[in-house]
């Protein structure tokens, strides 16, 4: 009998490991082609070698850099999702506290609204946008790719605040009240310190799809020379002859942001979807 | 979820007029706290939203001054673009092939996953290699598997032809390349839907496995009734928003075949963008952004009402 467990357990845990390989084997493909020349990643897709690694170093990294034009670009990124991200944050708690706080019809109903939002695709209201900003101006600015990404982003982030706050004790905020706290206080002082798992769930699900936007800031943003990085990585694909290592070396620094934010925020990740979103 | 706590139940509703001053104080604040979000839903969604649906009745080229009103020519039309049944079927297959096998195999992986104790490998460490993708723009994604799928350096047919099979042209076969795609695109949003099983799995308490033990369900039981059951609220959540973001893909399908062969794996998005900023025929795009926008919407609602009454059976 024990023996028949163990021997079900190896047989997962392979399986397991097996498929997951198979997932990573596109990412792992990518890494080593970064530090290869162009005829190895043909030839041998899945090797690696010294002579291989010595003979490219960091040329395509160097190259990818250059075409990339990466301080503009990664400043450009940078500055959009960090001022979108916040002002996502805010708004969608406040708007949060507001909704899971006060049983008011005109609050559930706002809210059904928000949600209801959350089904257009962008890409469908692309064509007035781009219109719409040439009225007001912002055709061509970080401004107005910053305040189109809140705006988009902003529906699920107030899902999930709501989703969390609904399940927070309402003793917290009656225990505020009675010490003479106003709203404003009781969701400073009360809520928004409980809320750092939900906001580390909101930043990696809004935050990546910020950093990784490639339609509104191609069409947003027509007139600069090096919008955002995936603008500026898009540049690898439709040239007949593509130089496969400076593509993979342009993929890797474009993404690599991202997956340190997501290492740091990984452990509230987890809580802030089984507190928020599931429950919903 | 079904255990619901006392504190977390929802305030019990006052008539209007038993509102204590306190209670309507506490309302206006509400509504003061409401009002950014409502300034960029409203001018960032909403506007653009009623824009698109007005501009879909008109004539118009983006620069002209004027616009001529053609009623409802603009979506008569739209039938006649070249191979418009095929990009509207060839979305729709799209949208389903990724959803269902997104749907199905994260489920299973996420089984597997939340598995604990001894003998097994570091669990939060699998659980960030299958989430790695997601953190890939799918313009990234794109640019990645068209250099893997391509015919003469792919590392694909690489493979296979070191296990003595004969290359495929993924990218510009009939039938093979809608499915080219569909790969693609499930392996870049697979870790999501891993991850939200993963978390509806430990919402699960595990008092009711070991109460159905006691009253002798076999596992196979336990996996239909318990864990199955339970799960319906992030198996709804799944196939919702897999099935939204596969109708709102633009970029994978862009870069990875370009729409070949002929229309087909030209989803209605990049005809939306081609319309609206190749063509500009402002008219015909918007009138097609409508329709993609109804199409959306429908299936969502009717997904969201059968999956909810399933939600409901316990």
């Amino acid at each position: 009998m024990k023996k028949r467990r163990f021997v079900r357990i190896v047989l997962g845990e392979f399986g397991l490991v097996l498929l997951t390989l198979l997932i990573l084997l596109p990412v792992y493909y990518f890494v080593i082609g970064s530090f290869k020349a162009r005829m190895d990643i043909v030839k041998y897709p899945l090797q690696i070698t010294w002579p291989m690694v010595s003979s490219v170093g960091f040329k395509n990294f160097a190259y990818a850099f250059d075409r990339i034009k990466m301080f503009s670009a990664l400043t450009n990124t940078a500055m959009i999702t960090g001022s979108a991200l916040v002002i996502v944050v805010v708004c969608g708690s406040l708007a949060g506290f507001v909704i899971a706080r006060i049983d008011r019809r005109m609050f559930r109903l706002f809210y059904t609204f928000l949600i209801g939002l959350m089904v257009i695709p962008f890409i469908g209201c692309l064509i007035p946008l781009v219109v719409q900003s040439t009225k007001l101006g912002t055709y061509n600015t970080l401004l107005g790719c910053i305040l189109i990404q809140a705006a988009w982003n902003l529906p699920f982030a107030v899902f999930l605040f709501t989703g969390f706050m609904r399940g927070l004790p309402k003793e917290l905020e009656e225990a505020g009240y009675i010490d003479g706290c106003s709203m404003i206080s009781v969701y400073l002082r009360i809520f928004l310190p409980l809320l750092a798992p939900i906001t580390a769930t909101c930043c990696i699900r809004a935050g990546v799809g910020m950093w990784n936007d490639y339609l509104v800031s191609s069409s947003l943003l027509n007139g600069v020379q090096t919008p955002t990085l995936m603008v500026g990585v898009s540049m690898f694909f439709g040239a007949r002859r593509t130089e496969y290592g400076y593509a993979f070396a342009g993929i890797i620094m474009a993404s690599l942001p991202m997956i340190v934010m997501y290492v740091f925020l990984q452990k509230y990740f987890i809580k802030g979807l089984v507190a928020g979103a599931v429950k919903g | 979820m079904v255990v619901m706590n006392n504190s977390t139940k929802r305030l019990a509703r006052e008539p209007a007029a038993n509102r204590t001053p306190f209670q309507r104080r506490r309302s206006v604040t509400g509504v003061l706290f409401l009002v950014p979000t409502m300034l960029l839903v409203g001018v960032f969604i909403v506007w653009p939203l009623i824009d698109v649906i007005i501009l879909s009745f008109y004539d118009w080229n983006g620069v002209s001054t004027t616009m001529s009103f053609v009623g409802l020519e603009n979506f008569r039309s739209l039938t006649d673009l070249p191979g418009f049944w095929e990009m509207a079927s060839g979305t729709v297959v799209y949208a389903a092939g990724v959803t269902a096998l997104t749907v199905v195999i994260s489920f299973f992986v996420a089984l597997g996953l939340d598995k604990k104790g001894k003998g097994r490998i570091n669990r939060s460490f699998l659980r960030a290699m299958w989430f790695l993708p997601c953190l890939l723009s799918m313009m990234v994604v794109g640019i990645l598997w068209r250099i893997m799928y391509n015919y003469n350096t792919g590392v694909i047919n690489n493979l296979l032809a070191a296990a003595g099979a004969k290359p495929v042209n993924w990218l510009e076969t009939y039938g093979v390349t809608r499915w080219a795609i569909i790969v693609a695109s499930v392996w870049a949003q697979l870790g999501m839907c891993v991850v939200i099983f993963l978390a509806g799995l430990q919402s699960i308490p595990t008092e009711l496995y070991e109460a159905a033990k006691i009253d002798g369900a076999s596992g196979l039981q336990r996996f239909t009734n318990i864990t199955f059951t339970m799960m319906a609220p992030s198996i709804t959540i799944n196939v919702l928003t897999t099935s939204i973001t596969a109708f709102k893909m633009y970029e994978l399908p862009l870069t990875v075949s370009n729409g070949l062969p002929g229309y087909h794996t030209r989803l209605l998005t990049q005809k939306i963008h081609d319309l609206g900023f190749k063509a500009i025929d402002l008219g015909r795009g918007s009138a097609l952004s409508v329709v993609l926008i109804v199409v959306i919407t429908v299936i969502s609602i009717v997904q969201l009402t059968y999956l909810r009454r399933r939600e409901d059976i316990y």
